[in-house]
């Protein structure tokens, strides 16, 4: 090959990089706009959900020229929270007390582990062990037992102990209730108000054997030190249920009920019943988008098809009418509107991926929004617990 | 407990007692979004052990290192999200209160 | 036989009156007719998990 020939090579391949530097689809550190809706959206589509995963690999754009690792100062620049609403209040026999939030830039992740331990890992206190000394009701021991360990007990749990296998209980993990009814004539309901707070421990005394020392205190089932009424946390705010109306058995005439329910500390991953939430879960926010024009017929169609009211109609220029995206965020994802022939043409139906609109409906024992901040910083002592553990 | 091997540190599995795709997941995710990391994954071996495996390789630190900086970085992370929503909720308070005088006053 | 029989008291289902038997008594109450009756109840604490 001459000199000339590889220079004149030389020379063509300037140009073909110059030429394809220039071509608008090669990216300058950044994605081409479809790449990187797909990256942060979930398409929803008439069949199936389309673009689910979430892209977190650092290096997964690394041949197009584009970093995709994410660093804490950009998390801590794109992360927002906004508090949409917090409802406290009882009413009657209404009872509110749940909150709503958007949390923005976070990855399904850390959501998800957040949803995750306020389920089952932000501690409460339950009824535990129940000692019947009466029951000739029609509502069998064990059942009766049951339906008490799900009460929903309106007390701060970082004010107890856990109690392990061995601990006898004392006034820093047990809270004693008393129950005691009997149904003189008719029927009779009894209500969780007919619990009473046993401030000093339990008052039922342990059958000793007849033959030991008989001058020696009756021993009862807890050992409290001191009242829990005389804690300074308890004194003017009693220990109490959250709800007083909640149905525990029906008696019949002359049936009677007599038993100690004696509550401890617990998590929902043991049992249900110490989960501090009814339910706390979160959606994506729903983006839905006109790819055309709809107008006059199709504009009312549109609106008629949407079960949620998500579309409205605004009159445009000489008495034509436009339909329009007013209420995104209403939007459950039914899919409706991109149902029928062309429909999926002319309305897209997404998720943003990185968008959680959170709700965390609280039992009663701690508000809504401390509960949540309680969950993060379980999720910070388990990142503890294995550096610690590593080093 | 980590099972790497002696000539080789880029690469170890992570055997965490007492976790699940909790903390598991969230780790993964912050590990990768580190670029030192080549490859990370977790498993959990049987549903009944409490017991999750995370395998990080990395493309030459050593792993137990980039393992412990995924973990700061996941403390930091919600460490914000903490101050974060701590401040949106009293700024919340605050403005649904002033909100709540004005109806009253304007009674 | 070796052992007299016990009278046993027993809770009329259904008026809740206290009927005392002894073997080979009609088993119904005294009270209201009711031939459903219970056995009383054991008066020792009995001690359940709330699960």
């Amino acid at each position: 090959m001459s000199s000339d020939t590889i220079s004149e090579l030389d020379a063509h391949l300037e140009e073909a990089k110059k030429r394809i530097m220039n071509m608008p689809e090669v990216p300058m550190g950044k994605l081409p706009p479809h790449l990187q809706r797909q990256r942060t959206r979930v398409f929803c589509n008439s069949d199936a959900p389309t673009n689910t995963e979430g892209i977190q690999y650092s290096g997964a754009y690394a041949s197009m020229g584009v970093d995709n690792s994410v660093r804490l100062d950009q998390f801590i620049k794109n992360f927002k929270v906004e508090v949409i609403q917090i409802k406290h209040h009882v009413d009657g026999n209404v009872y509110d007390n749940f909150m709503e939030f958007d949390m923005i830039g976070i990855d399904a992740a850390l959501a998800n582990a957040f949803r995750r331990i306020l389920i089952s890992e932000v501690p409460t206190m339950a009824i535990e062990k129940v000692l019947i000394a009466n029951n000739t009701s029609v509502v069998q021991d064990e059942v009766l037992s049951h339906r008490l360990g799900l009460i929903p007990i309106s007390v701060d749990p970082r004010l107890f102990e856990y109690m392990s296998e061995n601990d006898t209980p004392n006034e820093k993990n047990t809270i004693v209730f008393k129950l005691h009814v009997k149904c003189t004539h008719g029927r009779l309901t009894v209500r969780s108000d007919e619990l009473m707070w046993l401030p000093n421990g339990s008052g039922f005394t342990v059958e000793t054997d007849p033959y030991s020392d008989k001058k020696s205190k009756p021993k009862t089932y807890t050992s409290f030190s001191c009242s829990q009424d005389s804690l300074p946390e308890f004194s003017d705010n009693p220990i109490s249920l959250t709800h007083s109306d909640i149905i525990i058995a029906k008696l019949g005439p002359k049936q009677e009920i007599e038993l100690e329910a004696h509550a401890v500390k617990g998590i929902g991953k043991t049992h249900a019943k110490w989960s501090p939430v009814a339910t706390a879960w979160y959606r994506m926010l729903p983006e839905v988008e006109l790819l055309e024009e709809i107008e006059d017929q199709l504009a009312e169609e549109l609106v008629e098809k949407c079960p949620v009211k998500v579309f409205d109609i605004e009159d445009i220029a000489n008495g034509k009418k436009r339909a329009t995206v007013a209420r995104p965020r209403a939007c459950t994802l039914c899919r409706e509107c991109i149902r029928g022939e062309d429909w999926e043409n002319r309305v897209a139906l997404r998720r943003v991926k990185d968008h959680f609109i959170f709700t965390i409906e609280s039992t009663g024992a701690l508000p809504p929004d401390v509960l949540f901040t309680e969950a993060v910083k379980i999720l910070e002592d388990k990142c503890e617990r294995i550096l610690s553990e590593l080093s | 407990m980590e099972h790497g091997s002696i000539h080789e540190s880029h690469a170890s599995t992570f055997s965490l007692a007492d976790e699940d795709h909790t903390l598991a997941n969230s780790v993964r995710f912050a590990l990768n979004q580190d670029p030192r990391v080549s490859f990370c994954g977790y498993s959990i071996p049987h549903p009944s052990d409490a017991k999750v495996n995370i395998r990080v390789q990395t493309t030459g630190d050593p792993a137990n290192e980039v393992f412990k900086d995924a973990l700061q970085d996941l403390m930091v992370m919600c460490q914000h999200v903490r101050s974060t929503f701590e401040k949106a909720v009293v700024d919340h308070k605050t403005t649904s209160e002033s909100f709540e005088n004005m109806s009253i006053d304007s009674k | 036989m070796d052992a007299q029989p016990e009278p046993v008291s027993y809770i009329c289902g259904d008026c809740g009156m206290e009927n005392t038997l002894k073997s080979g008594d009609v088993i119904q109450c005294r009270e209201c007719g009711y031939r459903i009756l219970y056995k009383k109840r054991t008066r020792r604490i009995v001690q359940y998990e709330a699960r």
